[in-house]
């Protein structure tokens, strides 16, 4: 059993090149929307929007820039699903179509999905959708074929700054840690780890180095599991369906004795 | 804001908006059927039968919608056989799954609740005097099959809210009560159902029926306040209905579909049967209108580029 | 780039433009905190990683860093830090003394001594477009033995047709004679650097205008922004720290974009940051392999290893005459004769012989500039009949719909291309033809479309940014029809050699006695057939012993002027030092973290030199500048280091230069620039440069605003080809308010052929777009995705409005002017297609190169 492996991306870094979105389309054969032919979005320079059936990669970009431009910033992040060590997708599936790899990574197998969509309303970061040419629910794999033959990842092999970090956790970690320390002595106070520690889901096996708030990322604060709500609205429920059967059997009752009283109810239907 | 306006949307549309309604009064028609028939008199018997055969076609057009919803229609045995394995599928953590089975065993009594009304209603057809079939209408035969069928009809009425409480999706994962308020409106749309048909076939004792007038008037006000305490419950979230979603909400679900047939079924004295017809057709309107919304409203609702689009 | 501690990306998009050179640079940022700078008009993919931005209007490059110069000399630490001195007094030409005749912009106000109007070239070719040009006599060093300010001509490296006569040949004097007869008194210096003739004082001067407010008047460049580029900059040069500079084709697409990279050498010398590790200057070229494309130049006006191309117009008439005009008697350049005799012998072989001076005879000799926009103008006019068009389109280069209008004159077209791009379809699809304007019926031009193989399906070598030559293996076989360029061409010469076997006349000669086998040895399978074996080529470019083709050259240190030796291009000897040894085929890199320069990685010319110059990374008396910086020193016997040492390997630092000799002999040990006639750097430029010895800020040929620095508005040299199809805007035009500038993004590749056919490049980036500031698009009442109509002199095309803060109007002086850009690479072939944005720009070029103006000129935006 191989040690836990993942992403550690350090959008410090990230030159916002979509060699990464490109070099997965290329392993994965995705299709281009509307075969390439589509409008300019207007959001900077982010045309493809989010990451989906056919996107499984997806970089971010984010103006930020004072009315006086003195100060101003372009954030670019290449999002990709996080491969949750406590998977929301995984755990809601019916089919059982979603898997938990050796490498600790979350496959979706194509055949077994039958297109419920349940993944996609679990996931936290709008991970999953539809793939209008299978039409089950696809993500990134984290190249789980190539991760088999002992290659590396095809984004991050082609990311030509190094922003997108493949390897063991631990090593990530460690390097990731560093990084912030660097950062911190230079000043970027807002340098911070996403989804390194297990405050959420158990930690992510694809981790961020951030130098803003999540939610500027497009990124939850503090994603959570789906079935957090599933034992409080069961009992509410069941409250309800006791409550209902009482009442319809109440009802009845209060009927028969109404009935005694009046003798025969009046009859004007 | 909430950490759910950062997921992508299901598509879950049109089907099972449909299916949601359906499944809703197929399963609280069983349960007010059974009731009708455990504690009823034998005047109420025809609307009972009536009840269960709505259960049972709502049960199969359920089954029907949810499996055209699916991108692989033809693997919707996946959701009880695991393909890969062979192996029983089933997650008693996960709504969807534990739906699917609960349809199923659901479907199974609506069928023999069914079967047994129908040999009584067709005394003609031999098929239905056959031994096995007679067997199902021992009183104690049809009480087991009430009482489990109702059990499944509740749940089956009631599960489909808490699947989207079980999600990360903004307004149905923001709140824990949508599956007590989608059990509500379903029994409120159920006793409507039983009401028009009664009316229609001409099948409700007066009594029968006052009963289902009083029994809807009850789980409206019941639901009004559930609503209420909901939107209350979604906090910030509610935000998504200062739009078209929340006009459609106050005016078709709370105004037509609550307070309106309340008003008309005022004091509790029906009237006339144009009374009984126009608020319970309210009532399915305003029930069906809680699903649109409530799904839609969400459905509209992705995280594109960095930003956060929709309502 | 790994090695600096600041690294200035000015005039050039180097994240979006060579995103995967830029993993040096972001190196340098991670692993030790190298501060990064990016100078632009706009807040870029570069700019989001770089710790200043620095925003400046388009064309405004030589106001800014001729600020920083000012601001550097005037600095006290640049005046108290010996090291500055040291530098600045050996290995630059800063003490050296200019002739009393010289006249510099301030007396002049904004041109130098001996502007004239430009007497015209060869008539049969009208097409140089010059408006002025200078004669550059006075611009020259004062001499010993030499009466000041008296013309005498002979100059350093460079040309004028007088020389030629200057010097009088005699045919059969012996080759290196006429180099030596070319040898000049040695310059007179003053090392105080207090005579007010001598370069250090006349840069003083002439630099003195360029303030902080200056610069901001002209560049916009909020004032505290420049000044922290500046502080940044002089904080990481010096003797323990380089800082780099990093530019690409928005220095050199302006009427004097020479002048730009020359203004960025000139501080850089004065900041002590050139032949030394993580400092100098990256020229990040573009195509792959454009580098060798000027090594073993496509290019008119040269001929290999960088020697002029013989022309009729200087003073060419022989070899000799060319030798006496082109040649210098002082630097590795005295070698000239044996560069191209060796050339010489490559091309005519046996044929090549003293008696007919190697076939210099039949040397084809140019006419005037023959470069990309002249010929397209030809083309317009009917001089040109045919063209083969391969691996260019055209159809979309500038002031396209002129350059369309030639491709019409055509009697014949040949594109061989991957794609069929718009160069091949401009005779049924182009805008001219959608909007009936014309009919493909009244186009003459017959067009052929060869389909063309790729890069991948051959091997070969390409040439990088880095002098790097790397071997590329071949990776699969090219679809059924489509050859290689290396096929088309061999099949070329070899069919017109026979088409020409038995002319008689003349002209022909040359072509009769080329000398041209490449094809595959007997029994050698090359797929498809008719490929040559660019191993042939290869090895005729290194170079062999005369006759003996098995022997192959080591280096250019054995490079003859008697015809033993044969070598296509001198500065490439070396790279297939033996039949069996391909250097460029290497792939052994350095083992981590022992310092080098990975010299076993391809191989660069010259000699496998990484760092050009790199005697200067070493004191005067050969010691490391200091150990963080070392790079090549005086071992007490010789030269080493981590890199070749670019300097006689044995010249000791103390070895006085022979006043008399030529070559390097007439250089001391402390003279590092080997190439340059004195041996120094030159912060002043007395040849070579056709508009000026110093860089001096003009305004493009077309802006809003008028030179805020000098009367004279643009260069006084610059080309402009008048035609009625290449109208320019007056200064200040109000129907054409905006600057705007044209460039690149990641997501496509130049005209678009090679990425907007490609679906998902093509999704990534869909639509033509302008950028613009919120503010002009408020103006405007443009929103963001509007479609816009964008206007010039030109023509008015459309596109799609991207409205974003990372554009800003620039606040000169009074005025606000407001910068919009445009990436180019839209057509209306492929998968994403639009308007072709150079149907917008004029042709226009700076004196020296003829490169157009495509980086500022003026437009107007509004809603469609
Ligand atoms: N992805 C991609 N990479 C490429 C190419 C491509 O088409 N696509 N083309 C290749 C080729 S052939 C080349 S030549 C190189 C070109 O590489 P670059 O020169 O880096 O590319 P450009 O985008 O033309 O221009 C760079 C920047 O110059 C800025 N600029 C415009 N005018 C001025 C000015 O007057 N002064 C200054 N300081 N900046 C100015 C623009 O805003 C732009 O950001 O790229 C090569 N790499
Ligand atoms: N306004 C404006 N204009 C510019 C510039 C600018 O910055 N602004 N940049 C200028 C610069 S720097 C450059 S380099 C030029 C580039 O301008 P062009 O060279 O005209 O444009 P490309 O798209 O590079 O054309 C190369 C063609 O070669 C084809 N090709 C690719 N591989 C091969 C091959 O192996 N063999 C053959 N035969 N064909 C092949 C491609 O399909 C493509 O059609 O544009 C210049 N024009
Ligand atoms: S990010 Fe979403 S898709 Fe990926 S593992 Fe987590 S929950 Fe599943
Ligand atoms: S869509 Fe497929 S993968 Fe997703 S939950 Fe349903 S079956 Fe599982
Ligand atoms: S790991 Fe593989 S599948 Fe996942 S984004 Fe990278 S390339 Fe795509
Ligand atoms: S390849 Fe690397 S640098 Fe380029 S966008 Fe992806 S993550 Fe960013
Ligand atoms: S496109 Fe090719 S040349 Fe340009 S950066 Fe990428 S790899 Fe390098
Ligand atoms: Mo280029």
């Amino acid at each position: 059993m191989p040690e836990p492996m993942g992403f550690y991306t350090d959008t410090t870094v990230c030159i916002g090149c979509k060699a990464c979105e490109v070099a997965c389309k290329e392993w994965n054969q995705l299709p281009a929307t509307d075969g390439g032919r589509h409008e300019m979005s207007g959001d900077s320079y982010d045309n493809t929007r989010r990451l989906d059936g056919i996107h499984w990669r997806h970089v971010k970009f984010v103006e930020q820039f004072s009315q006086d431009r003195e100060n101003g910033r372009w954030l670019m992040m290449s999002d990709v699903c996080k491969h949750c060590v406590r998977a929301p997708c995984l755990e809601v599936c019916p089919t059982g179509a979603i898997i938990r790899t050796e490498f600790d990574t979350v496959v979706i197998q194509s055949d077994a999905c039958n297109g419920c969509r349940m993944c996609i309303s679990a996931c936290p970061f709008g991970v999953i959708d539809l793939n209008p040419v299978s039409d089950t629910a696809q993500k990134c794999t984290l190249c789980y074929d190539r991760l088999q033959a002992g290659l590396e990842p095809a984004c991050s092999k082609a990311c030509p700054t190094d922003s997108i970090r493949f390897g063991t956790i631990r090593e990530l970690k460690t390097m990731a840690e560093a990084r912030v320390r660097q950062l911190h002595e230079l000043g970027e106070s807002r340098a911070r780890l996403y989804g390194a520690d297990d405050k959420f889901l158990g930690g992510l096996n694809s981790f961020y180095l951030l130098v803003d708030e999540p939610e500027v990322y497009g990124l939850p604060r503090s994603p959570k599991m789906p079935t957090r709500n599933l034992i409080p609205a069961s009992l509410f429920s069941v409250a309800g369906a006791v409550v209902l059967a009482m009442l319809g059997a109440v009802g009845l009752r209060k009927q028969r004795m109404d009935e005694h009283a009046v003798g025969r109810g009046e009859d004007d239907v | 804001m909430s950490d759910t306006f950062f997921t992508a949307s299901p598509h879950w549309g049109w089907w099972i908006v449909l299916y949601f309604f359906v499944g809703g009064i197929a399963g609280t028609a069983f349960l007010l059927a059974s009731l009708l028939q455990l504690f009823g008199r034998p005047a109420d018997r025809p609307l009972a039968r009536m009840g269960h055969y709505t259960a049972f076609i709502g049960a199969a057009v359920s089954g029907l919608l949810l499996t055209v919803d699916l991108g692989r229609p033809l693997r919707f045995w996946h959701m009880m056989i695991e393909s890969n394995t062979g192996r029983p599928m089933f997650k008693s953590w996960v709504p969807m799954s534990v739906g699917v089975w609960g349809l199923l065993l659901f479907a199974l009594f609506a069928f023999l609740a069914a079967l047994a009304a129908l040999s009584e209603d067709r005394p003609d057809v031999r098929a239905l005097q056959s031994g096995p079939v007679r067997a199902l209408r021992r009183p104690g035969a049809l009480a087991v099959i009430a009482v489990l069928g109702s059990i499944f009809g509740l749940f089956l009425a009631g599960y489909t809210g808490v699947l989207l409480a079980v999600t990360n999706r903004p307004v149905w994962a923001d709140s824990t009560l949508l599956g007590l308020l989608f059990l509500l409106s379903s029994a409120s749309t159920g006793a409507a159902t039983l009401i028009l048909l009664a009316v229609w076939r001409r099948a409700g004792h007066p009594s029968s029926m006052h009963w289902l007038g009083w029994f809807d008037r009850w789980v409206l006000v019941l639901e009004l306040l559930v609503l209420i305490a909901f939107l209350v419950t979604l906090g910030s979230v509610a935000r998504v209905f200062l739009s078209w979603w929340g006009v459609l909400l106050v005016l078709g679900v709370i105004g037509a579909g609550i307070v309106v047939p309340l008003l008309l079924e005022r004091g509790g004295r029906l009237r006339s049967v144009q009374h009984l017809v126009r608020s319970a057709s309210l009532v399915l309107l305003g029930g069906f209108l809680l699903r649109v919304v409530v799904l839609l409203s969400s459905e509209q609702i992705h995280v594109l580029g960095t930003g956060v689009t929709g309502p | 780039m790994a090695d600096s501690d600041c690294i200035v990306f000015q005039g050039s998009n180097m994240a979006e433009c060579h995103p995967v050179a830029f993993r040096w640079p972001m190196k340098a940022k991670v692993e030790h905190g190298a501060k990064l700078i990016h100078v632009d008009p706009r807040f870029t993919r570069t700019s989001a990683m770089c710790d200043i931005h620095a925003p400046i209007r388009a064309g405004s490059d030589i106001a800014f860093l001729g600020g920083l110069i000012n601001y550097v000399i005037n600095d006290e630490r640049w005046n108290s830090d010996p090291f500055f001195r040291e530098y600045l007094v050996h290995y630059t030409n800063a003490a050296t003394i200019i002739r009393t005749d010289f006249k510099g912009t301030e007396e002049l106000d904004g041109v130098f001594s001996g502007l004239k109007a430009y007497p015209g070239g060869a008539p049969e070719w009208p097409y140089d477009g010059f408006l002025g040009t200078y004669q550059t006599d006075s611009w020259q060093y004062a001499r010993h033995g030499e009466e000041l300010g008296q013309p005498r001509g002979g100059e350093e490296n460079a040309s004028p047709a007088r020389r030629g006569q200057q010097v009088p040949v005699r045919p059969g004097e012996p080759l290196i004679d006429v180099i030596r007869s070319l040898r000049r008194p040695v310059p007179l210096r003053d090392e105080s650097l207090r005579h007010p003739r001598c370069v250090f004082q006349l840069l003083k001067k002439h630099f003195s205008r360029y303030t902080p407010d200056m610069v901001e008047q002209v560049t916009g460049c909020p004032a505290a922004t420049f000044a922290q580029v500046a502080k940044t900059i002089l904080e990481n040069s010096g003797r323990d720290r380089t800082t780099s500079f990093a530019y690409a084709v928005a220095w050199t697409q302006h009427t004097n974009g020479p002048q730009v990279i020359g203004c960025c050498a000139l501080l850089q010398l004065l900041l002590g940051n050139m032949g030394r590790p993580g400092g100098g200057i990256m020229a990040l070229r573009g195509h792959a392999s454009i580098q060798g494309s000027t090594d073993v130049p496509t290019l008119y006006h040269s001929i290999h290893g960088y020697m002029p191309a013989p022309s009729g117009l200087k003073g060419h008439e022989s070899l000799r005459a060319y030798l006496a005009t082109e040649g210098v008697a002082t630097s590795y350049w005295a070698n000239m004769p044996k560069f191209l005799v060796s050339y010489l012998k490559s091309m005519y072989g046996d044929a090549a012989t003293p008696a007919n001076d190697y076939g210099y005879d039949w040397h084809p000799k140019i006419s005037g500039d023959h470069s990309h926009m002249p010929m397209f103008v030809a083309m317009a006019d009917g001089r040109v009949k045919g063209m083969l068009c391969i691996g260019q389109n055209p159809a979309t280069s500038l002031n396209a719909g002129l350059e369309r209008q030639g491709m019409r004159q055509l009697d014949w077209l040949v594109v061989k291309d991957n794609f069929l791009i718009e160069t091949a379809t401009f005779w049924k699809r182009a805008p001219e033809i959608e909007s009936g304007q014309v009919k493909p019926a009244d186009i003459k031009t017959e067009v052929f479309f060869f389909p063309s193989a790729q890069v991948a399906e051959i091997e070969g070598s390409f040439t990088n940014t880095q002098r790097m030559l790397q071997w590329h293996f071949k990776a699969a076989e090219a679809p059924d029809q489509c050859r290689s360029d290396p096929w088309f061409t061999h099949q070329l010469a070899l069919r017109l050699k026979r088409l020409y076997a038995d002319s008689p006349l003349p002209r022909d000669e040359g072509f009769k006695k080329l000398t041209w086998d490449f094809d595959p040895d007997p029994g050698q399978k090359i797929s498809p057939p008719g490929e040559p074996d660019l191993h042939k080529v290869l090895r005729e470019i290194n170079g062999y012993v005369t006759g003996d083709p098995g022997r192959h050259l080591t280096d250019f240190g054995e490079l003859k002027d008697d015809g033993s030796t044969t070598c296509a291009s001198w500065i490439y000897c070396g790279v297939y030092p033996a039949p069996d040894q391909n250097l460029a085929a290497r792939r052994e890199p350095d083992p981590a973290g022992v310092p080098g320069a990975q010299l076993n990685w391809g191989w660069a010319w010259p000699a496998n030199r990484r760092v050009m110059y790199n005697r200067a990374s070493a004191d005067l008396d050969g010691r490391p500048w200091s150990e963080r910086k070392k790079w090549i020193w005086w071992d007490g016997k010789q030269w080493t280091g981590y890199d070749t040492p670019d300097f006689s390997a044995t010249k000791a630092p103390s070895a006085p230069g022979d006043p008399r000799g030529i070559g390097l002999d007439a250089f001391s040990g402390r003279q590092p620039f080997i190439m340059i006639a004195d041996g120094t750097g030159w912060l002043y430029t007395t040849s070579g440069l056709l508009d000026g010895p110093f860089p001096t800020h003009y305004e493009p040929a077309e802006s809003p605003v008028r030179n805020a620095l000098y009367r004279q508005q643009s260069s006084p040299v610059l080309k402009y080809w008048k035609h009625h199809g290449n109208p320019l805007a007056s200064v200040g035009d109000p129907r054409f308010p905006c600057v705007i500038t044209t460039y690149r993004l990641t997501e496509h590749y130049l005209s678009g052929a090679m990425s907007r056919w490609n679906p998902w490049l093509a999704e990534l980036m869909p639509e033509l777009f302008i950028e613009l500031s919120p503010e002009l698009a408020a103006e405007r009442g443009i929103r963001n995705t509007d479609w816009v109509k964008v206007t010039s002199p030109r023509a008015t095309i459309r596109a799609r409005a991207l409205v974003t803060r990372r554009m800003r109007p620039f606040r000169l002086g009074g005025t606000v002017v407001h910068q919009v850009g445009m990436p180019w690479h839209w057509g209306w072939e492929g998968v994403a297609v639009g308007d072709v944005v150079n149907t917008l720009t004029a042709l226009v070029g700076d004196p020296n190169v003829s490169i157009h103006e495509g980086k500022a000129f003026v437009c107007n935006v509004e809603k469609a």
